[in-house]
């Protein structure tokens, strides 16, 4: 999923762009959500006893338990999200989604004998990892939403993209989601932990690309080849070439094509008919809709509706969700409180000493790896 | 190398009471001209401005800019120590990762020493723009965290409403309703008495009573506040530190929905 590595390669080398904060600092902003990932933690999260919430006949509800729950949470912060669902998924990730498949596969496997076994603990593991978002749930949760005021959009290809495409128009002040190639796509912030529990108490990571980039020295067009290099979705990586040697390669060539140009091939084998061209492509010029042509409305939830939709077969109880309406329709109502970086324009200036350190550790690790080449070479 | 010394820590105390509940922690500039801070607090809703000159040091010296990150809760502890009428001097090297801040006795019998860590912050710079404000009021800064502190227990937000016969304050909250109006009056002998109002244009904006009061923390520092506004921009409240400088509280408006 998204790119290996990347958040901790950013942690190491350019510390400066991420950014914790709580939850409530994010009022008054519109921050659009990748809904398959979130539906996906809701999946794996909303949980009781190990096993997924249902309804009655056996339904999952886990879903729909923390779309509504979660984004009521949201809108009570002051924060006005806005879910963006996938689309179809590019023709160059079909590979990437047939691992996934086999993955998913063994899984069941494993589950089934974990459960000959009695193994609770596999069970659980395993169950885990057949989780699958289909079609129905995000048919239920579009339906959920609507219900709720909120808006969606549904992207012609991958959400991150649409996510991208609408911070940069300025609709909306970040993308949420786990999946780190929103940076590569181009969303000027990224916002991962939004939709966790909030006993979780786990702050939010703020990346900032632009910081990411001034920090790594790097332009845009190498920060995507340096992504495809860690291993994206799309096509595969080189073997052997981990993070630290992508980032090596990178400073050094500056694109993929110098670096497929003068890597030793015995030391390392670049994969054959290597698309990543295709892959970068798809990174600069992602299938979206115009995010100019979104509108995105906020309205009063429908009450009857969300009680009609929850309770009965989905067994909400029915105190809860009309508490919940009261609190969405709070939310909106009267005056919201102004940012005063709406007001003033920010001229943050990196922090130099972090900066500079970061710098450092990554020249010693330079050297480092230098030393034992060397020795290894001398070995020979 | 930089020094500075003050003959009133009481002044410096004052000071950080009235910052300390809106920033946890700040960087402090520091120049052969003075002493600056510029912070916003967590959430993004407001911002402290505060410049000491050098010329209102007892003695100042300053060879290199620095930068110290402080830990305001931790300077506030140091503060506790000295008693208001102490002379006390700061120290810090260039590239320092310490603070000294030494007191001393008028008399000279006590003198004692506190050394600080100071931390790495990262600094987020806003630009504020010279603004001609529609309306200037200077009023009383007691008169001023009366009405704040009055209101706030009705509503959460309070509308000012600035005309030219006065200045109205308003909330509304579950109970009921209050309104406060000021009538401009210079007529009084101390001038810091009165309320004046220089208005070109009539304004009406609606802010968070929770951040006046943490303004109105600053009054002990200045018999006057000034409040600046303008539609649409946020309200500037103003206390003068007697020949040292100034903090300035800039406070974004609430704003009605758009959609």
């Amino acid at each position: 999923m998204g790119i290996t590595g990347l958040a901790k390669l950013i942690a190491d080398f350019a510390p400066n762009a991420i950014k914790e904060n709580e939850i409530k600092n994010h009022f008054g902003r519109k921050i659009a959500i990748d809904a398959s990932m979130s539906l996906y933690q809701f999946l794996i999260a909303v949980r009781s006893e190990g096993a997924q919430l249902t309804s009655a006949d056996g339904e999952t509800t886990s879903h729909i338990m923390g779309t509504f729950y979660r984004t009521i949470r949201l809108l009570e912060n002051g924060i006005k999200p806005v879910y963006v669902f996938d689309g179809k998924p590019p023709q160059m990730k079909s590979s990437e989604l047939e691992k996934r498949a086999d993955r998913r596969q063994e899984a069941q496997k494993s589950l089934e004998k974990a459960e000959e076994a009695g193994d609770a603990t596999g069970i659980d593991k395993f169950s885990k990892r057949l989780v699958k978002v289909t079609s129905t749930h995000t048919t239920e949760c579009k339906e959920l939403l609507k219900l709720m005021g909120v808006p969606f959009v549904e992207a012609p290809c991958e959400a991150e993209a649409q996510c991208a495409a609408m911070v940069k128009a300025g609709k909306v002040y970040a993308t949420a989601t786990e999946d780190m190639d929103a940076l590569t796509f181009g969303s000027p912030v990224l916002l991962r932990h939004m939709t966790f529990s909030e006993a979780r108490k786990m702050p939010i990571q703020e990346f900032q690309l632009d910081s990411v980039l001034e920090t790594m020295e790097m332009s845009r067009d190498e920060f995507i080849d340096l992504c495809i290099l860690l291993g994206c979705d799309y096509c595969n990586s080189i073997k052997g070439v981990g993070p630290k040697r992508a980032i090596e390669l990178m400073r050094q060539y500056k694109s993929l094509e110098n670096i497929i140009e003068n890597l030793d091939t015995k030391k390392y084998q670049v994969p054959e008919d290597w698309p990543y061209k295709e892959a970068r492509r798809l990174f600069i010029e992602p299938e979206i809709t115009d995010p100019e042509t979104i509108d995105l409305k906020w309205i009063d939830p429908d009450e009857e509706g969300l009680v009609k939709f929850l309770c009965g077969n989905r067994g909400f109880n029915e105190d809860r969700v009309r508490n919940g309406a009261k609190k969405l329709i709070k939310a909106r109502s009267g005056t919201t409180q102004g940012r005063l970086d709406s007001f003033f324009s920010v001229s943050s200036t990196p922090n130099k000493r972090k900066a500079e350190e970061a710098k450092a550790a990554a020249e010693a690790s330079k050297k480092a790896k230098k030393g034992n080449y060397s020795k290894r070479g001398r070995a020979k | 190398m930089f020094e500075a010394r003050l003959l009133k820590s009481g002044q410096l105390k004052k000071i950080l009471e009235a910052i300390k509940e809106l920033l946890k922690e700040a960087t402090f500039d520091c120049s052969d001209s003075g002493i600056q801070l510029q912070a916003m607090d967590d959430a993004h809703v407001s911002l402290v401005s505060m410049c000491l000159k050098s010329t209102g040091f007892d003695k100042f010296r300053c060879d290199r800019n620095l930068s110290m990150g402080i830990n305001l809760e931790s300077m506030v502890k140091i503060m506790k120590c000295c008693s208001n009428d102490d002379i006390m001097t700061i120290k810090a090297q260039d590239n320092a990762d310490t603070l000294t801040i030494m007191f001393e006795t008028s008399n000279q019998e006590k003198m004692s020493d506190y050394e600080m860590k100071l931390m790495n912050l990262d600094q987020e710079h806003l630009g504020i723009p010279e603004t001609n404000y529609s309306c200037i009021i200077k009023m009383p800064s007691t008169e001023f965290a009366r009405i704040c502190r009055d209101l706030s227990q009705f509503g959460e937000s309070v509308i000012i409403a600035c005309t030219k016969d006065g200045v109205k304050f308003s909330t509304s909250g579950d109970i009921g309703s209050a309104n406060v109006k000021l009538s401009q009056n210079s007529s009084i002998d101390k001038e810091e008495e009165g309320v004046t109002i220089e208005m070109q244009q009539a304004v009406c904006l609606t802010f968070a009573c929770r951040y006046l009061n943490l303004f109105c923390k600053a009054a002990p520092l200045s018999p006057q506040v000034i409040l600046s506004m303008s539609g649409d921009v946020p309200l500037v409240v103003e206390y003068q530190i007697e020949e040292l400088g100034y903090i300035r509280y800039y406070l974004a408006p609430k704003i009605e929905e758009d959609d």
